[in-house]
């Protein structure tokens, strides 16, 4: 292998220290005008050139691997290539320059876009009414638990629906957002082959019942064919369905969650229309729901009207969740996505990255057990149990050879879990270099893979020590 | 279909893609997404770029702000979040191999906590007000009451956020009133509304009146045991004392005015620092410090166990993916910027927001001075128009600016009926103010 990551003594910010060059304003003000109460003689930033900034910042980002570094398996996460195109047109001034708050009049171009992209929403998801506001995954969670919490109370059934029901291989964000809605989770089993188990479902869901949460296919990268079963279960007993849109990915032109018959839906924008994730964020997460749920979610919504489009600041009966309508530079890369592909590549992108996942499945099965048998969705789990070697180790020895590792211990339900999540943008060789480094790592000792990664721009980290220590500033 | 596509599906024993979607009923097939094909690159640029144009508005002065302002953005800070490493990585869960972003982060915590004078920061919240929705709710997990209080004059928006994150907590959200004349919080009047079921107390600086509250300080001896939670402007961090320095336990900002563009609305920061003892409690992703097998230097996410990875329904938030990116910009801008040029924008801002004022109190149907307290960015100014009437004279005279203050505060006072918010940042200049002076004469 011939990987070496950039490896700098880089200094802390703090210690680059000396003089800054910022120079926009000329002018000195005196500080008379700040009431004498409340003066502070100068704030605790330091002083630095701004070449030496940009320096530090380009060294460092030399010791970070990305997307347009190379391949990005990190199963569950969706880490497509995110077109360059999208950032042009995120940073065109009239579209990055524009205050919140300027009126609708002046905003026409802005609110087109939001519009087409509501629009757009609707029908990849066969749902009636979209919020673009909420600005990640899990607010899109927290939203729509929301939308379900106001719905039951609104019946007044509030105080007996007092539960959200998610299968035992939901992302963590599931219960983690039911919880913060105020509602007590009830965890179910998964079946043999990775799904739902409907008798466990059946006997889980009563009239205690507010909702289920799901992802379909879901964090096995399997799809759940009962699904309608599920939600007829579900509905029977009065509860509504929400669809955690994280995995859309794979099914996104070939079967949507309003045929599937949810009543609410998150999309991840920085994941299927592949915005890019900026090292952790900012995401974008718009929720749509049925008609019957449309004057739940927050607003305001963007409507056509006769002299242009304008904001439906309607009386939502939840409210807000974020100060204004989304992260309208998030939003508008997710737009240039969905035209640029338009329908006809966008069901192909499903088809590829679902053909990938199956590929790269086959691929290292002799290596590592894939956790269920059968036809993978947009990604694979497999187990390194058998292989006597810890995910965490496999991990290691990946990053090492210089490609992003799997998702590792991931979902909880299978032992030494590998999530591996090709996506579309990828080539075969991709996939095959990432099998051979599979191959490759089960066959080293787990001594020798416990003394890996050597080739990064750090050695193996010790999380303890930064747990017990706690130095969260300097 | 391309030719290794078709080596796969052969590789696989399967015919075509459809195959690889046996597993979906029928019954739930998508017949065909209703909306145009793809087109090329070239066309969607030019597209875009001619929508954009309708946003154009050339030779417009603004005056809008209310939490979201049109400051200078030094070149820089584009340049270092437009490098494609930060741009399109995603969490650093492979530390060793994502220590640029890691470390990046982990200045973002110390600039950012020193700035706001508290011990510790996590990575990054979505906005300031679900900052600040976070932060009631940490306030409940350390504090056993369950009333908060907050200003009456809080912002709509961040009433209606706090309230949805709280939802699950049954927290009741009990109001304290302002001083008409000082435009400042009334110390009494917040007293009077303690008992030993409040968890938490909300403070803002500047206020939403746009005023510097010199009332702040006394807040923390008034409280006990409550935690103090301020919400601050970081940019009048410029040339204000700290929050830390008026006691607060938890101080959440909304951070997009260093460095983020106003981009309609978002992607913002959400700025979120605390007193280390309560580190545990808190939400959101933690970077802390640690060596690597050879004893160097090096960052790792910390705490991960009060995470929904881990810890699902007993997680203290739901939050994972934040606005990191957003995060290396405020730290990109505040190394650039540094403390004189911090200290000149805040002073910049303040000038003009006096000289406003001044301008404005030449014309005998305005008061631009309601209150006795010292504007920051923010000024409501009286004035006796309807809003559309407002709106149509001030588009005449290329304005943006006159938010009316009930449109985005609950208004409980009289005074403020007739109150509308203009804004001015270092980037207003005195042609921007007579632009103002002349468009508001023929009220």
């Amino acid at each position: 292998m011939t990987f070496r990551q950039a490896r700098y003594d880089e200094p802390f910010i703090k210690d680059l220290q000396s003089r800054t060059t910022f120079e926009m304003l000329s002018e000195d003000y005196d500080d008379s005008i700040v009431p004498a109460t409340m003066r502070n003689a100068s704030p605790n930033v330091p002083e630095i050139p701004e070449y030496d900034v940009v320096r530090h910042f380009t060294r460092l980002s030399q010791m970070n691997y990305s997307v347009d570094t190379g391949f990005y398996p990190l199963g569950s996460c969706t880490m497509k290539f995110n077109p360059k195109y999208a950032d042009k047109i995120a940073s065109m001034p009239l579209f990055s320059e524009i205050h919140p708050l300027r009126p609708e009049w002046s905003v026409q171009g802005t609110l087109q876009v939001m519009f087409e992209l509501q629009e757009y929403l609707k029908e990849i998801s066969d749902m009636d009414e979209v919020t673009l506001q909420p600005l990640a995954g899990a607010q899109g969670e927290l939203t729509g638990v929301l939308v379900i919490r106001k719905y039951f109370e609104l019946r007044g059934e509030l105080s007996k629906r007092r539960e959200i029901v998610v299968p035992d291989s939901a992302h963590g964000t599931n219960p983690a957002s039911a919880a913060m809605g105020g509602f007590e989770v009830v965890e179910i089993p998964s079946n043999d082959e990775g799904l739902v188990d409907l008798d466990a479902l059946r006997y889980a869901v009563t009239d205690r019942t507010a909702a289920l949460m799901i992802t379909n296919p879901n964090t096995l990268g399997i799809f759940d064919h009962n699904i309608l079963e599920i939600a007829e279960i579900v509905h029977s007993k009065g509860a509504l369905l929400y669809y955690d849109g994280a995995n859309l990915n794979a099914i996104l032109g070939i079967t949507s969650p309003g045929l599937m018959g949810f009543d609410v839906v998150h999309f991840n924008l920085h994941k299927t229309f592949a915005t890019p994730h900026g090292g952790g964020g900012p995401g974008a997460a718009p929720v749509a729901v049925r008609r019957n749920l449309a004057d739940l979610i927050p607003g305001p919504i963007v409507r056509k009207g006769e002299s242009g489009y304008y904001l439906d600041n309607r009386n939502s009966k939840l409210g807000k969740i974020a100060s204004f309508y989304g992260s309208f530079g998030v939003l508008l890369r997710a737009w240039s996505y969905i035209k640029r592909n338009g329908s006809d590549d966008l069901k192909m992108n499903s088809y590829r990255a679902v053909l990938n996942a199956n590929y790269l499945a086959k691929k290292i099965s002799s290596d590592v057990r894939i956790s269920h048998p059968g036809l993978k969705k947009h990604e694979v789990v497999a187990s390194s149990e058998e292989s006597g070697r810890r995910a965490l180790d496999i991990a290691k020895f990946i990053i090492d050879a210089g490609m992003h590792a799997p998702t590792v211990y991931f979902p909880l339900i299978v032992k030494e879990a590998l999530m591996i999540e090709p996506t579309e943008t990828v080539t075969k060789k991709d996939m095959d270099d990432f099998a051979n480094l599979i191959h490759e790592a089960v066959s080293l000792s787990p001594e020798e893979l416990r003394a890996l990664p050597v080739n990064t721009a750090s050695g193996r980290l010790d999380d303890v020590k930064a747990a017990k220590e706690l130095i969260l500033k300097r | 279909m391309l030719d290794y596509d078709s080596s796969m599906l052969d590789y696989l024993g399967i015919k075509g893609y459809e195959e690889l979607f046996s597993d979906i009923p029928a019954k739930v097939r998508k017949k065909s997404l209703d909306f145009e094909p793809h087109c090329s690159e070239y066309k969607l640029i030019r597209d875009a770029t001619m929508l954009s144009e309708s946003n154009r508005f050339d030779g417009f002065s603004n005056f809008l702000g209310c939490g979201v302002y049109d400051r200078i953005i030094p070149s820089s800070v584009d340049s270092i979040v437009s490098r494609s490493e930060f741009l399109t990585s995603y969490t650093p869960y492979q530390a060793e191999i994502s220590q640029g972003m890691l470390q990046s982060l982990f200045e973002y915590q110390s600039l950012i906590s020193d700035l706001l004078g508290m011990d510790a920061a996590n990575s990054s919240m979505y906005d300031g007000p679900t900052a600040l929705g976070e932060a009631a709710r940490m306030a409940v997990r350390v504090n056993d009451g369950k009333t908060i209080l907050i200003p009456d004059n809080i912002y709509r928006n961040k009433r209606s956020i706090l309230t949805n994150y709280c939802s699950g907590l049954n927290v009741v959200f009990r109001e304290y009133s302002f001083d008409m004349k000082t435009g400042m919080l009334d110390l009494n009047d917040l007293e009077s509304k303690m008992g030993s079921d409040v968890a938490a107390v909300i403070v803002e600086n500047p206020n939403s009146y746009g005023i510097i509250d010199e009332k702040v300080s006394k807040v923390k001896q008034a409280i006990g045991d409550s935690l103090l939670i301020s919400y601050v402007d970081p940019i009048s961090l410029g040339v204000l004392k700290t929050p830390a320095s008026y006691g607060s336990d938890i101080a959440v900002a909304e951070g997009q005015q260093l460095g983020i563009h106003q981009n309609y609305g978002g992607p913002y920061l959400g700025v979120f620092t605390f007193r280390k003892e309560l580190a545990r409690k808190s939400p959101g992703r933690i970077i802390g410090e640690t060596t690597d097998a050879s004893g160097r230097r090096g960052y790792v996410m910390t705490l991960q166990t009060r995470e929904q990875h881990i810890r699902r329904e007993k997680a203290t938030s739901n939050i994972c993916t934040n606005q990191a990116l957003m995060g290396i910009a405020a730290l990109a801008y505040l190394a650039t910027v540094g403390p004189s040029g911090l200290r000149k924008v805040a002073l910049a801002t303040m000038h003009q927001s006096a000289r406003l004022k001044h301008m404005l109190s030449g014309n005998r149907k305005i008061n631009p001075s309601p209150f006795s307290g010292t504007s920051f960015s923010d000024v409501p100014v009286l004035l006796d128009s309807d809003e559309e009437s407002l709106e149509s004279l001030l588009k005449a005279g290329k304005i943006f600016g006159g938010i009316k203050l009930d449109r985005i505060i609950e208004n409980r006072y009289d005074l403020l009926k007739k109150a509308f918010f203009f804004s001015v940042t270092e980037k207003t200049e005195d042609s921007d103010l007579a632009k103002l002076v002349n468009a508001l004469e023929v009220i």
